[in-house]
């Protein structure tokens, strides 16, 4: 590992580091706006120019310099400050400075380091030049021409990641703007992501754009729960309301990205979506009284256990638990398929066919009982009134199987559905934006989302509405901390041995034994793979 | 002044530009030559010849070959020659005259310079307005490929090569070696970040040598006559002939091969028939419109080579384009002129040149109309030092160094416009 000095500091860094990440890894912050650690280095904007002392010549951009051994950069010289307060001049020589109109107000690196880096005074005696604004490239996205600091991301992002390279730039000198051609639309599901990678107001996102000022927002850590890949998300949200779900980097799973549809997740979890009272047969009741009718619904007889590929690690636990204390006889089932509405569609990069943000963990929960049986299994069950009671947790079973609703049924869920409309009890869930929890994503890596916003009507945590059950039976579960929760399972699945929801920390941990179940035919992309 | 003639020497013949006259003169023989040696004794030639590239940079040409790396090392990958005839720097038509008066000489330093690089493809670049020039050298290299010049098996050598000519789309970046590069890719002609450098990863990722159409027409004449007789014309670092192209205030503007170190004032008297009119010299720019400006003190005192530009006046040598201005030339509409090119071919990259060019026209515009005060002088100073070495490719230099050296060496010019604006406001 190459050991370089950065403001005299000395620090190691792993072989093949960029300079502005070697900074970053000794705590220190090199402006930048053309480079992006999942794309190629361009070197074009010229903000990360540092001096160097040894080992080079300077100054010299920091992007495109490899840490080697010997180098020795400066990043706190006469010479650097005076570079980036002229690029920072230089960038708003044209800049329309629309600022009070403008989304990335707040989160702009034209604000953020002119504050920081440039204050200079204006001496511009000349006009500027007008380029296109509101420019329509894509479902999703605005282009604002002016605001362009053609850093070429959006480009290379198109060119190395999506593989469609629709933006393009077009003319050049101070008249360089990025476009795209006569006739052409963004054709990717990856759009959203050029807003955020944009580090000025060029590319916006149609959506969020004039919805909120964004230093109103706060931001929580989760995964996106809209397929199996789990991406690493920030929900950006304010007073209780979602704003914008974002990707959050984590290069284990999704880089800095996140699928469109990923985007729209939290509008499923609005309220015209969600089931928000206990209810039983139709009516609203108090959750006291519908746990003691689910009780009743499900404790003589033969019994049918649905895990949920959609709840979280802690409420499957809860469920076996559960179903171990109550219904030692009872049947489990995990249903294959996605939930009927949500978008279909796969391909190489994030988006998975399976639309569960949690199947895997479902699957190594369920299957600790030694008899889980699939959806077949429980159609047949239900077809041939083998069951008298069944207990659902988050899964859509009817829309999936197409069939009609047993005898009963006691459903657990957050959003509504064919299922939720035959329950016989129906007890709300909260969204992920809601509580904590933890999915195991289909590269076999446990992750922790995080409470975002309160919780809409009287949903409880997974884990919660499952013990809400076990008390009415009689006997708890399972601790109420979902922390709790989450350390009786990784002390019973060997697959979770020693970790902690601490330890899982922003980036989550791979399964302890993820080698072993790597043998069972699941598609194993633990990082995607740009087509570079 | 004696003048030896090597790149010029068959211009004036009738059908030079024919592979019948070429070889007349002896054309093709070196190539002959050159595929009995070993490709590292054709490169040993080269390099203790002396050469330097034409192109304006002068960075000895043996060097830049034997920087491409040994087969071994190059994973299968094929090595490409590219000659650079995006001929665009102002001031400079040198090229054009090579390869329109004698295209073979220019292909036949294309092949040996393939074979001693070990590459099987040759690019001839030209510039988009060359069309004329492009169908020449197609005839050229129809004519040579028939002779068995071109093509397999080049003279029973077992030595395989393809020269094809590409023609740019009209853009000075170009000219630029990895400008030229990604233009040549299909690309939007943007030069790219070094390193990697185009002898290890250059065209289609693959190791490849950029010179120039002058640099290359002088390699057969080195492989007949050895590396010593080119030594013996010019001085000691500056070696051979150049091309220069000169216009301005002259009163013979045109081509001229001469050999490197000849006094600057023994050029324009003997060559260039003196300076139009009689009148005084007050300036000339002796490499292309990208090198700074020399005065006429100055120009007393240099030679036409390499080191005594650069010592005498801080000034390059560049590609030839030798341009006079006498006592009369308003230097700040000269200046602005010139910027006005700059600010038209920035290839819209790097943050400094691409705003900074067109920004420097601005106030350069108002300095020339008279709206402008002495806080702009300052600023376009700032903005040249602001822009020189700060980009990806050198044109952001080649945009300041003008700025620089104009308000340097004549900037009372400058000021006394912007004086005379004040004082006529206040008359108002």
């Amino acid at each position: 590992m190459p050991l370089v000095k950065i403001n005299g500091v000395e620090i190691e860094v792993p072989e093949g580091t960029n300079m502005v990440e070697a900074a970053r890894l000794a705590g220190e912050e090199i402006p930048h706006y053309c480079y992006h650690p999942h794309l190629s280095v361009a070197g074009n904007c010229r903000m990360c120019t540092v001096d160097v002392e040894a080992g080079g010549r300077g100054p010299d951009i920091a992007c495109n310099m490899i840490a080697r051994d010997g180098l020795a950069i400066r990043t706190d010289t006469d010479d650097v400050k005076q570079i980036r307060r002229s690029i920072m001049e230089l960038l708003l020589k044209n800049h329309p400075l629309d600022c009070p109109i403008c989304d990335q107000s707040g989160e702009c690196r034209l604000q953020d380091y002119y504050m920081e880096h440039g204050d200079h005074d204006s001496r511009l005696a000349d006009p500027k030049h007008g380029k296109a604004k509101r420019v329509d490239v894509g479902d999703h996205i605005l282009l604002d021409a002016e605001r362009c600091v053609a850093c070429t991301r959006c480009e290379r992002f198109g060119d190395e990641v999506t593989g469609t390279g629709e933006l393009r730039l077009f003319q050049r000198t101070d008249s360089t703007e990025i476009g795209i051609f006569p006739g052409e639309r963004l054709s990717h599901d990856y759009q959203g992501n050029l807003a955020d990678l944009c580090p000025v107001g060029a590319l916006t996102s149609k959506e969020f754009r004039f919805t909120k000022r964004v230093w109103y927002l706060r931001e929580a850590d989760s995964i996106c729960p809209g397929c199996a890949t789990g991406c690493n998300i920030t929900v950006c949200h304010q007073q209780g309301e979602v704003h914008r779900l974002e990707p959050r980097r984590n290069d284990a799973v999704n880089d800095s990205w996140m699928c469109d549809a990923g985007r729209r997740t939290h509008l499923e979890l609005e309220p015209e979506h969600r089931v928000l009272s206990p209810r039983v047969e139709g009516r609203v009741a108090d959750w006291d009284v519908a746990a003691a009718a689910a009780v009743r619904e499900i404790s003589s007889g033969r019994v049918g256990v649905v895990f949920g590929a959609r709840a979280s690690c802690e409420a499957n636990y809860a469920l076996l638990a559960l179903a171990r204390k109550h219904a030692p006889e009872a049947r489990y089932f995990l249903v294959e398929g996605n939930d009927p509405g949500t978008p279909e569609g796969s391909d190489k990069l994030l988006i998975d066919e399976d639309k569960n943000p949690n199947r895997r963990g479902a699957r190594l929960i369920g299957e600790r009982t030694g008899r889980l049986e699939g959806g077949a299994a429980l159609r047949e069950a239900l077809a041939g009134g083998a069951l008298d009671g069944l207990i659902v947790l988050q899964d859509d079973v009817l829309g999936r199987l197409d069939v009609d609703a047993p005898e009963g049924l006691v459903v657990l869920a957050t959003r509504r559905s064919r299922t939720t409309a035959a329950a016989h009890v129906l007890l709300p869930v909260c969204a992920p934006t809601e509580a904590d929890g933890t999915y195991v994503n289909r590269g076999s890596r446990v992750q922790r989302y995080r409470e975002a916003v309160w919780v809409r009507g009287e949903a409880r945590p997974g884990h919660l509405a499952v013990e809400s059950i076990a008390l009415a039976w009689g006997a708890a579960v399972v601790p109420s901390e979902g922390a709790e929760v989450f350390a009786a399972l990784t002390r019973e699945v060997a697959d979770f041995a020693g970790m902690s929801w601490q330890a899982l920390g922003r980036e989550g941990l791979p399964l302890v034994v993820a080698a072993a179940a790597e043998s069972a035919p699941e598609p194993d992309p633990a990082s995607p793979a740009p087509a570079k | 002044m004696d003048v030896p003639r090597i790149l010029s020497a068959n211009w004036e013949l009738p059908g030079s530009h024919t592979l019948e006259v070429y070889r007349a003169q002896g054309g093709y023989t070196a190539l002959k030559r050159a595929l009995e040696m070993t490709p590292a004794e054709v490169t040993q030639i080269v390099a203790d010849s002396g050469l330097r590239g034409r192109g304006g940079a002068g960075f000895p040409t043996g060097r830049k070959w034997t920087f491409v790396p040994a087969k071994e090392k190059r994973g299968g990958k094929p090595v490409y020659l590219i000659c650079n005839a995006d001929e665009s720097e102002p001031g400079t038509y040198k090229d054009r005259y090579c390869m329109w008066h004698d295209p073979h000489m220019m292909l036949e330093g294309m092949l040996i310079a393939c074979y001693a690089i070990d590459s099987r493809a040759g690019y001839c670049y030209l510039r988009g307005e060359f069309g004329f020039v492009q169908d020449r050298l197609d005839e050229a290299i129809a004519e040579a490929r028939a002779a068995g010049l071109i093509g397999e098996d080049i003279l029973g050598s077992g030595f395989d090569c393809e020269l094809y000519t590409h023609l740019g789309a009209g853009a000075y970046i170009c000219g630029e070696e990895t400008g030229l590069i990604s233009s040549l890719e299909g690309g939007r002609g943007q030069p790219k970040l070094k390193p990697p450098f185009p002898a290890v990863e250059g065209a289609w990722g693959c190791p490849t040598v950029v010179n120039n159409v002058e640099t290359l027409s002088v390699v057969p004449w080195l492989i007949n006559h050895g590396a010593e007789a080119y030594r013996a014309i010019g001085t000691e670092k500056s070696t051979g002939t150049k091309l220069f192209c000169a216009s301005g205030h002259i009163n013979r503007p045109g081509v001229y091969e001469i050999p490197m170190g000849v006094p600057m004032t023994t050029f324009i008297e003997e060559q260039l028939g003196g300076v139009r009119g009689g009148k005084a010299i007050k300036a000339v720019i002796p490499g292309g419109s990208s090198v700074p400006v020399m005065t006429a003190d100055e120009v007393a005192r240099a030679n036409m080579d390499y080191e005594s530009i650069n010592e005498v006046a801080g000034s390059y040598l560049g590609s030839g384009g030798f341009i006079l201005m006498d006592e009369d030339t308003d230097m700040v509409r000269a200046l602005t002129n010139l910027l006005r090119f700059y600010a038209h071919e920035s290839c819209g990259q790097c943050t400094p040149c691409r705003e900074g060019c067109g920004w420097m026209y601005q106030i350069l515009q108002r300095v020339d109309g008279g709206t402008a005060t002495e806080a702009d002088l300052d600023t376009l100073l700032d903005l040249a030092d602001n822009i020189h070495s700060k980009t990806i490719c050198f044109f952001g230099a080649s945009a300041a160094m003008p700025v620089q050296s104009f308000l340097a060496k004549f900037g009372d010019e400058f000021r006394a416009k912007v004086a005379s604006q004040r004082a006529q406001g206040a008359a108002k």
